[in-house]
């Protein structure tokens, strides 16, 4: 047995085992996570790996996603013991969750595209089962998920036919090919929808928030959040540069940055107007891919550099945050906006690290969010050299950005600062097996941030791309040690002051006795008067009517042609005989032609 | 070990800190005499700033009852603390044009939102319906100004091609001050009236907007913390304007007296429009403000773009 065949098949035959003994699936998944990332750890040491059988094949890229992936299944799993404590199909859960990584791997290291379609197929239906197990309101979410992602893998069925035809071969790689014909442009965007629906982009996003409603925490953390992410943005990746070739500024390229641009701003938009924790963090999960497709759509070394940084930064910040909702969820028992408020002094270690991950997808200087955006900006100011489109796309990405900060900023008030509500007097922090997967995220956050050159770009980055340059320059260890002596100059300053002796007082509210209750600011109406923008209100107005999804779209065509069908078949036999005759007379034209 | 000396004298001392706290006081002195004198009011003597902070800081520290008090202590040094890296980075560019010192313009432009994170996050910790109406404006100031700022940042890497502060200065030694071209001025302009919204002056002091919401954010802040939030304020008087010096107007060289003046000249130039705006203008409200940033500011800006991609 070779290393691959077992972190492909292992997880697969133990999630069996789990369905079977309920009682001790908690237990096998956690031991099975972490074997697999164990494996997963000796893989990315070794580079290199090829097994015969089914014709398994790693390389740095994909071992160093694999890693990843093991690592966020392992956290998750131990997330999981007591975020789903007491739930019902626990051992079904863990079971999936298995067999997602199982059929992770399959797909990370296939090295043809049938074993990739199998293993690529087979992630769809944990994901399904897993959206539809927190309670039977997500059935309809599921479904959708399932519609959208199934569909999207028909599409590069023929995708990969089209390939096949032109190349005689199923081998991914290793000789591209250029995209300089209708056939080429056709593969390669059928075979990019099947990324594009995993990861989210638009606009085969809608799948995500729609679950984020239903779903546990831990699922939108371990699948859209993280895994669905990596294995869409490799596909992506590998479609872009092994299978096909995207040459900077072809139009293939324009394409894919036009899509990146849209689904940040619009998901973006999305999320700012959302009332509840859980789906506001899925709009994120959509938009942020946009940085991803649009790093690796400038077809740039230094672009797709920092498309694949962001992917692999993006999986830790949105997984963290989500595991943050998930413990918000479980100890005020709400995750509405509205009655949430003032966590922050009861859940000190979550709070941190969701405020370190919020500060990291908002891209704040020093943390990891900031450095991946940051070399997706250079790629595209670089862009600008060859292209006169670049600032579209810069504005973009930079305008998204702070899209994202107030997004958070509303956020952050609304859940763990802010006023109180009733929910959040008697709230604790929760048990460690929740706070410490949170807070080796947020941790990993600061240290993706401070090393990126030495740690992550060094090893997870670097080794797939040929050689890149940064245009700008940016240390973020001096930079962050000037900022915590710059902390210590305030706390200087304080300490010269006297703010040793504190008084606690009540709020000022313009000397009225006020009940709390009645004057609280929730964060829901923050960006009213933004929303009220004329140009915007449209938009939104466009958006509540679903005109911008392409289930709801797909699926009010299929209706249309059902019921035109439908009311053709009416069951009136004078009817069918008039189609009988004017098909008679159609014929009859034809022959005496 | 002496390099560390010398990067922690010039953060803390010259040009970091204190230097840019001085000047920064000043020119808010500057800012109240001139205010007060165009009200036919007799202003403040010029050590007044001064004395005000001395004042905070023997004040006592009064914190929200259940308040998130880390946050709401800790608010105003990150907001210190973002200002005096900006300051170093863009005086330390300035004093060697071939260095590359910690940062980019990029990189500026995401630190130059750490003073206003904290006024948000200071004023959404203090557990005050209006501090939180506070930060919502501040934040949605960001939002307004953010786009026509992005296009006249990037009108000026247009033009000289680079991110790097070195490149856009050498370009300014070469072919003339950035405002002496006609994109350059308008993208100049557009710069100028962000730096307004940036200050948080009139016709932009939404978020604190006295006669309204109290002073918004800052409502609940006393003591040492207030003097930390007024000195960072005071610092972005004199940054936000060398950075725009940096950018349109050639920089700084102050390797000679000649230099020195013209520094101020320009300086000067830019605090008296600054202040000229404030006193002629009364406060937008926020719809207003949004409208107008997105409107007309950013369409000046996308013109001064158009502009210098033809090479004007």
């Amino acid at each position: 047995m070779n290393d691959l065949t077992i972190a492909v098949f292992a997880p697969l035959i133990m999630a069996l085992l789990c369905f079977v003994f309920k009682r001790a699936a908690k237990w096998l998944a956690l031991l099975v996570s972490l074997g697999i990332f164990t494996l997963a750890i000796k893989i990315f040491l070794a580079g290199q790996l090829v097994s015969q059988f089914l014709s398994l094949r790693a390389y740095p890229f994909s071992a160093g996603i694999f890693l990843a992936a093991a690592f966020f299944t392992l956290l998750i799993t131990l997330y999981s013991f007591k975020y789903m404590e007491g739930k019902e199909r626990l051992g079904e859960y863990y079971a999936y969750i298995l067999i997602t990584l199982g059929s992770a791997a399959g797909a990370l290291f296939a090295a043809d595209f049938l074993n990739l379609l199998f293993f690529w197929g087979m992630m769809g239906i944990p994901l399904y089962m897993l959206i539809g197990i927190g309670s039977s309101a997500g059935a309809g979410a599921a479904k959708k998920t399932l519609i959208l992602v199934g569909g999207a893998d028909a599409m590069m069925i023929m995708g990969i036919g089209i390939v096949w035809v032109m190349t005689r071969s199923l081998q991914i790689g290793p000789s591209p090919l250029p995209l300089n014909n209708v056939y080429s442009i056709v593969a390669f965007l059928a075979l990019a929808a099947g990324a594009f629906a995993k990861a989210g982009v638009m606009p085969f996003h809608s799948w995500i928030p729609d679950s984020a409603e239903f779903a546990p925490a831990s699922v939108m953390a371990l699948l859209p959040a993280s895994l669905d992410k990596l294995l869409g943005i490799y596909l992506f990746s590998r479609i872009c540069f092994d299978v096909f070739q995207i040459v900077p500024n072809s139009p293939v390229s324009l394409f894919l940055l036009a899509c990146g641009s849209i689904t940040i701003i619009a998901a973006v938009m999305g999320a700012l107007v959302q009332h509840d924790l859980k789906k506001l963090l899925s709009f994120h999960a959509v938009s942020q891919v946009g940085y991803m497709v649009l790093g690796i759509g400038t077809g740039t070394p230094l672009g797709v550099a920092g498309g694949i940084f962001h992917m692999f930064n993006h999986a830790i910040y949105k997984s963290c945050l989500f595991l943050c909702g998930g413990a918000v969820e479980q100890k005020a028992g709400t995750t509405d906006l509205e009655k949430l408020g003032g966590l922050a002094k009861f859940m000190p270690i979550t709070f941190t690290a969701f405020l370190i991950a919020a500060l990291s997808i908002s891209g704040v200087p020093p943390f990891n969010g900031f450095i991946s955006k940051w070399m997706i900006y250079q790629a595209i100011v670089q862009l600008g050299k060859i292209s006169p489109y670049w600032i579209i796309w810069l504005v973009a990405a930079m305008f998204g950005s702070a899209f994202t900060l107030a997004s958070f900023v509303k956020l952050t008030h609304a859940v763990f600062l802010g006023q109180w509500s009733e929910t959040t007097g008697k709230t604790r922090e929760v048990s460690w097996m929740m706070w410490l997967p949170l807070a080796v995220l947020a941790a990993l956050c600061v240290v993706f941030g401070l090393l990126a050159a030495q740690i992550p770009l060094k090893y997870l980055v670097f080794p797939n791309i040929q050689f890149y340059r940064f245009t700008g320059v940016w240390e973020p260890g001096m930079a962050t040690l000037l900022l915590l002596s710059g902390l210590l100059l305030g706390l200087l300053i304080y300490a010269l002051g006297r703010v040793k002796k504190v008084t606690v007082k009540p709020a000022f509210t313009g000397g009225e006795l006020l009940k709390e209750e009645e004057i609280k600011v929730t964060g829901n109406e923050f960006y009213d008067s933004i929303k009220s923008w004329g140009p915007l209100n449209l938009i939104y107005k466009t958006a509540e009517k679903k005109y911008f999804d392409v289930y709801e779209l797909g699926r009010q065509a299929a209706f249309a042609v059902a019921g035109w069908l439908s009311w053709l078949h009416n069951g009136l036999l004078q009817t069918y005989l008039v189609w009988l005759l004017m098909g008679l007379v159609v014929l009859l034209l034809f022959l005496a032609r | 070990m002496f390099d560390l000396l010398r990067l922690m004298f010039a953060f803390i001392i010259m040009p970091g800190f204190l230097f840019t706290a001085v000047v920064g006081l000043l020119a808010t002195w500057v800012d109240r005499k001139v205010t007060a004198r165009v009200q036919y009011r007799q202003g403040p003597p010029w050590f007044q700033p001064f004395a005000d902070l001395a004042k905070l800081l023997g004040k006592e520290t009064i914190v929200p009852e259940g308040a998130a008090k880390a946050v709401f202590l800790g608010a105003p040094l990150i907001g210190l603390a973002g200002a005096t890296l900006v300051s170093t980075i863009i005086w330390m560019v300035n004093f060697s044009h071939g260095v590359t010192f910690i940062g980019d313009l990029i990189v500026v432009l995401y630190l130059l939102t750490l003073p206003s994170l904290a006024i948000i996050f200071g004023g959404s910790a203090s557990r005050n319906p209006l501090s939180a109406i506070g930060a919502s404006r501040e934040m949605k100031l960001i939002l307004a100004y953010e786009l026509p700022f992005i296009l006249a940042v990037f009108t000026v890497v247009l033009r000289t091609g680079s991110i790097m502060f070195g490149n856009i200065l050498g370009y300014q030694l070469a072919n003339g001050m950035m405002i002496q071209s006609c994109s350059g001025l308008i993208a100049f302009l557009v710069a100028l009236i962000v730096v307004q919204a940036k200050l948080g002056v009139v016709p932009f002091d939404i978020p604190e907007a006295e006669q309204e919401i109290a002073a918004g954010a800052l409502l609940e802040y006393s003591g040492p913390a207030l003097a930390v939030y007024k000195l960072s304020r005071a610092m972005m008087y004199f940054i936000l304007p060398v950075l725009l010096i940096t950018l349109f107007m050639g920089g700084i060289d102050l390797s000679f007296w000649g230099g020195i003046a013209w520094f101020i000249i320009k300086y000067v130039i830019i605090l008296t429009l600054i202040i000229l705006i404030k006193n002629t203008n009364p406060r937008l409200r926020t719809d207003q403000a949004v409208r107008f940033f997105w409107g007309p500011v950013t369409a000046l800006a996308a013109i001064g773009f158009i502009l210098a991609m033809v090479g004007w």
